[in-house]
């Protein structure tokens, strides 16, 4: 039976409880409490399965051996894999119900993962987490420590949204969860917080210039300038551990009348 | 407003502790928890300073050290330095040496500290991997017990937490102990090299701009954060001129 059929298989038997889908989100946030070179994210996985494995399977043998089927090499971007835990959830129903099988549930994971890890890398980690960083450093000299809460406020808004979307559009949809996030314009999305974080960089690093122009020191701001735009250029090919050396290096150099 | 200086070695070991036990728990946080960005060093820093009784100083160490890790990202296996590893040491080891001199987090002290504790984000991305690798024979011991017909196996998962903790949390006591080590260099320090590690912190804060810049990963960003430091720094420069 293929994946598509097995979910979308009309079946009101042994639907998992409300209670049940919750404590599988839940542990689904510690999905990568051990990840490891080998399976990556298989341990993380099947333990956040668990709950809804105990309601599916009552015979404590039979629950272990669908467990073990979880044990199996799994990698995602750790929030869109939300979407992976409530589609296998779904299937983990079928499959109890004798409507699909534990291949099945495999397939849906391989074949899901790669993209949904794209998806979650590209949004999340390179996007919207470095745009919340910029907005909150740019509002430190406002706002002081609350700066912290407008960073977690903002990045987690959408984040935790997102994971618990993501949860209920995998267990309701299945692979249907594939043309719904289509729906949710993630590249437009994406593309916009690079550009509000592309432009927070720059307005941060004139601030930074300007800081540095205090009175009776003018050539502080211009060497500033010319220290942002050259490490802004050489950084991808000095290291990041290399540029603080340098830059410390220097500026003690500089500062000390060195040179 | 600056807390207690730890004179006495069972406030400083109490200091240590408590500044270890939270570190190891945001650590945790990074990856195998929640992932709700605690661990970051914009927040874990000043976290850490309250703490440690200067969550001010803490954040002026966290701004910089958060744009300076903001690129790092962990994809698939790779793994970037561990920015928590690192704002924790510092955090640990420059704020109790402020409050010790009692001047705060100055950029003198902070740019000695970032000298002293740069490596860190690698020795923490190093010891992350050791952590992952150790984490396989959880998964074994988990499989045996399925195939034994014990179906708790998985619920190891969350063993899988407690070396980041212990590793993160050991790490940032020690420095907290090593923290008067610190504020005597710093007060050996001769004015001129004061003044050169002053400038020092100025240029690592060009560093973080630039870093923040190249953190974001598309072909137009370079373009669209030159446009917006021409007209931050000309409309700063016009509010500057009026009188």
């Amino acid at each position: 039976m293929s994946v598509v059929a097995a979910i979308s298989a009309p079946t009101v038997e042994r639907r998992l409880r409300a209670w049940t889908l919750c404590r599988v989100f839940v542990r689904s946030l510690f999905l990568q409490a051990s990840w490891n070179p080998r399976g990556m994210q298989d341990l993380g996985f099947a333990d956040a399965l668990g709950p809804a494995l105990a309601e599916l399977y009552p015979d404590p043998a039979e629950r272990a051996r669908a467990a073990a089927r979880h044990l199996e090499f799994f990698n995602c971007h750790p929030y869109a894999a939300a979407a992976i835990v409530g589609g296998a959830a779904r299937l983990e129903e079928q499959v109890a119900a004798g409507k699909a099988t534990g291949e099945d549930v495999s397939t849906f994971k391989r074949a899901l993962g790669p993209p949904f890890a794209a998806l979650g890398d590209g949004f999340f980690w390179l996007a919207l987490r470095p745009a919340t960083a910029l907005a909150a450093a740019m509002a430190v000299p406002f706002l002081g420590l609350r700066a912290l809460l407008v960073f977690l406020a903002l990045y987690n808004a959408v984040h935790l949204t997102a994971r618990v979307w993501l949860f209920w559009t995998g267990y309701t949809q299945g692979e249907g969860i594939i043309a719904s996030v289509s729906h949710a314009q993630v590249p437009r999305g994406t593309w916009l917080l690079k550009a509000a974080g592309a432009v927070l960089a720059g307005a941060l690093a004139a601030r930074s210039v300007l800081a540095a122009s205090l009175p009776g020191r003018p050539w502080h701001g211009l060497l500033t300038a010319v220290a942002v735009v050259g490490f802004a250029l050489a950084l991808p090919r000095l290291g990041l551990l290399l540029a603080v050396y340098l830059a410390l290096l220097v500026g003690i150099a500089l500062g000390a009348s060195i040179l | 407003v600056l807390g207690p200086v730890f004179t006495d070695a069972a406030s400083l070991v109490a200091a240590a502790l408590s500044a270890g036990a939270v570190a190891g728990l945001l650590a945790v946080e990074r990856k195998g928890a929640l992932q709700l960005m605690l661990s970051r060093p914009l927040v874990l820093a000043p976290l850490l300073g309250l703490v440690l009784g200067d969550a001010h100083g803490g954040l002026l160490l966290g701004v910089p050290l958060e744009l300076l890790t903001l690129g790092g990202v962990s994809l698939g296996a790779s793994l970037p330095d561990n920015e928590t590893t690192l704002a924790a040491c510092m955090t640990a080891m420059v704020v109790p040496a402020g409050l010790r001199l009692g001047s705060g987090v100055d950029e003198a002290l902070a740019a000695l500290g970032l000298l002293l504790l740069a490596p860190m984000g690698a020795v923490g991305r190093a010891l992350e991997r050791f952590a992952e690798e150790r984490n396989v024979a959880l998964v074994d011991r988990a499989l045996a017990r399925l195939q034994a017909g014990d179906p708790t196996g998985p619920r190891l998962n969350l063993r899988g937490m407690l070396l980041p903790f212990a590793i993160t949390g050991a790490l940032t006591a020690a420095c907290v102990l090593a923290s008067p080590l610190l504020a005597a260099l710093v007060r050996a320090c001769p004015a001129r090299l004061s003044a050169g590690l002053e400038m020092g912190w100025h240029l690592v804060w060009a560093l973080s701009a630039a870093a923040a810049v190249r953190a974001i990963r598309d072909h137009r960003a370079p373009a669209l954060s030159a446009l917006a430091a021409a007209a931050v720094a000309g409309a700063l420069a016009i509010a500057r001129a009026l009188p």
